[in-house]
């Protein structure tokens, strides 16, 4: 009897010291996290957004097996000491166990059906960040915040991000009113639209600007968010300006130059085509992303008189 | 074993009705794929209207893809033909013996490792099917003189399964990568233009030829081995060509939309059903039958779910397997 007394007094102590959590709701569910973790795994490029907008490191990122997929603006502020997990497409769940990670941040639609595998390595919270918009992605920042225990300077960080968008927006919006821009990427074998309700199709949108981009003409929406597109689709779609990311040289697009369909765009006719660095308009999403975005927009627009 | 197809005759139609009716689906096909695609508003009257936009959507964009259409379509209906004659099973077909599948390997392995392979894409597509083939006809045997048909399928879907396998592998690679594979490997003919037609278009005609001067050798195969070699046409050297054919017609086609399940099976069972077992006949039938086929599931493939076009090879996929099914069903005398 007073063994198993001190026992259950040893087990409460214990409880006291390293139970309290916060819980944290998101995609999948509702998720314990420990207070102020330290050892992080975050599974998408925009978690590492979250993270670097508050001066977080995480010890592990999936970063594509390529680590200069993780920009400088980042490095400056998370250093270089992360460990690989493997591809965002399909992490390596045995070295993010090796890590020992106390929280693990992951995407719904790439690691939705990885939920439970990871919750068994450490806590787990699920973000919709690769099909999700700008909207979803700022306020996956609180969420973010919250799980690590630094609500009020990540508050903070999002109403300087704000208000540094609002500026933006104040400047491109008479620019961009009336016209219509489109965001594709291309790679050696095709290109990609990023349709309305992808995330930098709400940045577009945010901006001022329409999108031409109907599936029956009026009023519908696609379903996904990065629409494979031909060139005679795309000399349907027609928009005004158009702004490409292309992850290879030459792109398939680049093939396109010189053909009929191509040369008779309206954005090539006036020569309202642009190049963007693929890679930070479309595989970053997040706050520190979308403020590149937008430099880059107001550049765009700028050379547009 | 066999499929009850072409049986006697008895219900089979005239050979010049059937193959009036077969050059209507062609002329039927080309024009469903001509006249439907991304820009909804050039369609059948924009033939006639003949501004430049429609000229150029139809002569740059449309024509190539519906003549690669057609291309795929001969390409694996012969493929399967050949290789249907020189194993004597009605089973064979290029998806079956893993050629289909060996095609897209070195088609991915080009993709993922391009500088450690020795070939362009087109290449590196020919020579996995090469391989692949190869390698099934030593697994039944056939190099030995007997192809075992049991030995012979399952030697084909294990190379099959074996060469999907690094395919699959590259799905799981970064995004870039995984969508460059499945593009090539999803039997997909969107934005496809002159150049590459052309080239296919080499291969097909080559091997229309090396088919035609075949033909005779594959009837006498038909009679069996000990037959044939009795007549004077060695049956090895009727498996090779009818391998080195196949490989070669399936990696050209293989090359440019990606393996297309079915085709290479259905076609010639539909052509032996309109047309009876010479060879001499099925050459060309099976080769307009395959065009027609191809040509009326790329017009589909644009209108099932516009403005986002199906792979084609899905399409086929989608005819393909009921009517083999059916085929199967209806079969009497199934073994």
């Amino acid at each position: 009897m007073r063994s198993s007394l001190f026992g259950l007094i040893a087990a409460m102590a214990l409880a006291v010291t390293t139970v309290h959590a916060a819980e944290i709701e998101h995609e999948l569910g509702v998720t314990d996290v420990p207070d102020n973790p330290e050892r992080i795994v975050v599974l998408e490029f925009s978690f590492i957004d979250a993270l670097a907008s508050v001066g977080v490191a995480p010890v592990g990122i999936a970063d594509d097996e390529r680590r200069e997929r993780v920009i400088s603006a980042y490095t400056d502020v998370i250093g270089d000491e992360w460990v690989s997990v493997g591809t965002r497409r399909s992490p390596s769940l045995e070295v993010i166990a090796s890590l020992q990670p106390d929280l693990i941040i992951a995407d719904l639609s790439r690691h939705g059906e990885a939920y439970e595998t990871l919750s068994q390595i450490a806590p787990t919270i699920v973000l919709d960040s690769l099909a999700g918009d700008y909207h979803d992605s700022v306020e996956q920042m609180s969420v973010v915040g919250a799980a690590i225990g630094k609500s009020e300077e990540m508050d903070a960080r999002v109403a300087e991000h704000r208000a540094l968008m609002e500026d933006y927006v104040a400047q491109i919006r008479p620019l961009s009113e009336g016209k219509s821009a489109q965001f594709g990427v291309t790679n050696a074998n095709g290109l990609w639209l990023h349709s309305p309700a992808s995330y930098n199709g709400s940045l577009l949108e945010m901006f001022g600007f329409s999108s031409t981009m109907r599936p029956d003409g009026d009023g519908g929406v696609y379903e996904t968010n990065y629409v494979p597109t031909t060139l005679e689709q795309l000399s349907e779609v027609n928009p005004d300006i158009l702004i490409f990311g292309e992850y290879a040289d030459p792109s398939f697009v680049d093939g396109w130059a010189g053909e009929t369909l191509y040369d008779a765009l309206g954005a090539v006719q006036s020569d309202r085509v642009f190049n963007v660095t693929a890679h930070n308009w479309s595989r970053l999403r997040g706050m520190l992303a979308a403020e590149l975005t937008a430099a880059d927009l107001l550049e765009i627009m700028g050379q547009l008189e | 074993m066999s499929l009850a197809v072409g049986r006697a005759g008895a219900a089979r139609l005239p050979l010049g009705l059937s193959v009036a009716l077969l050059l209507i689906a062609i002329a039927g096909g080309a024009l469903f794929s001509l006249v439907t695609g991304g820009r909804s508003d050039i369609g059948l009257a924009a033939i006639f209207k003949g501004d430049a936009t429609s000229a150029a959507v139809i002569r740059d964009i449309r024509a190539p893809r519906s003549l690669a259409a057609a291309l795929i379509g001969i390409n694996l209906g012969l493929a399967g033909l050949a290789l249907q004659a020189v194993t004597r099973n009605p089973l064979a077909s290029p998806s079956i013996l893993g050629i289909n599948q060996g095609a897209a390997f070195g088609l991915a392995l080009a993709l993922i490792a391009p500088h450690a392979v020795p070939l362009p894409l087109d290449g590196m597509a020919m020579l996995g099917a090469l391989a692949a083939g190869i390698l099934t006809f030593a697994i039944a045997g056939g190099f030995a003189g007997r192809i075992d048909a049991m030995r012979l399928i399952l030697g084909g879907v294990a190379v099959g399964a074996f060469s999907y396998a690094l395919v699959r592998f590259a799905y799981t690679l970064e995004d870039e990568l995984a969508r460059s594979v499945v593009r090539w490997t999803v039997g997909d003919i969107t934005d496809i233009r002159w150049p590459p037609v052309l080239r296919m278009a080499f291969w097909t005609v080559s091997g229309v030829i090396v088919a035609m001067l075949a033909a005779h050798r594959f009837n006498l195969m038909a009679m069996g081995q000990d037959v044939a070699k009795s007549l004077g046409a060695d049956p090895r050297v009727t498996l090779l060509i009818g391998m080195l054919l196949a490989a070669g017609l399936t990696g050209a086609a293989v090359s440019v939309a990606g393996p297309i399940a079915f085709a290479g099976l259905i076609v010639p069972h539909m052509a032996k059903l309109l047309f009876g077992q010479d060879h001499r006949i099925l050459v060309p039938t099976t080769a307009l039958l395959g065009a027609a086929l191809m040509l009326v599931a790329d017009g589909m493939s644009k209108v099932v779910s516009p403005p986002v076009e199906v792979p084609v090879g899905v399409v086929v996929a989608l005819i393909g397997a009921p009517w083999f099914l059916l085929q199967t069903l209806l079969a009497e005398d199934l073994e």
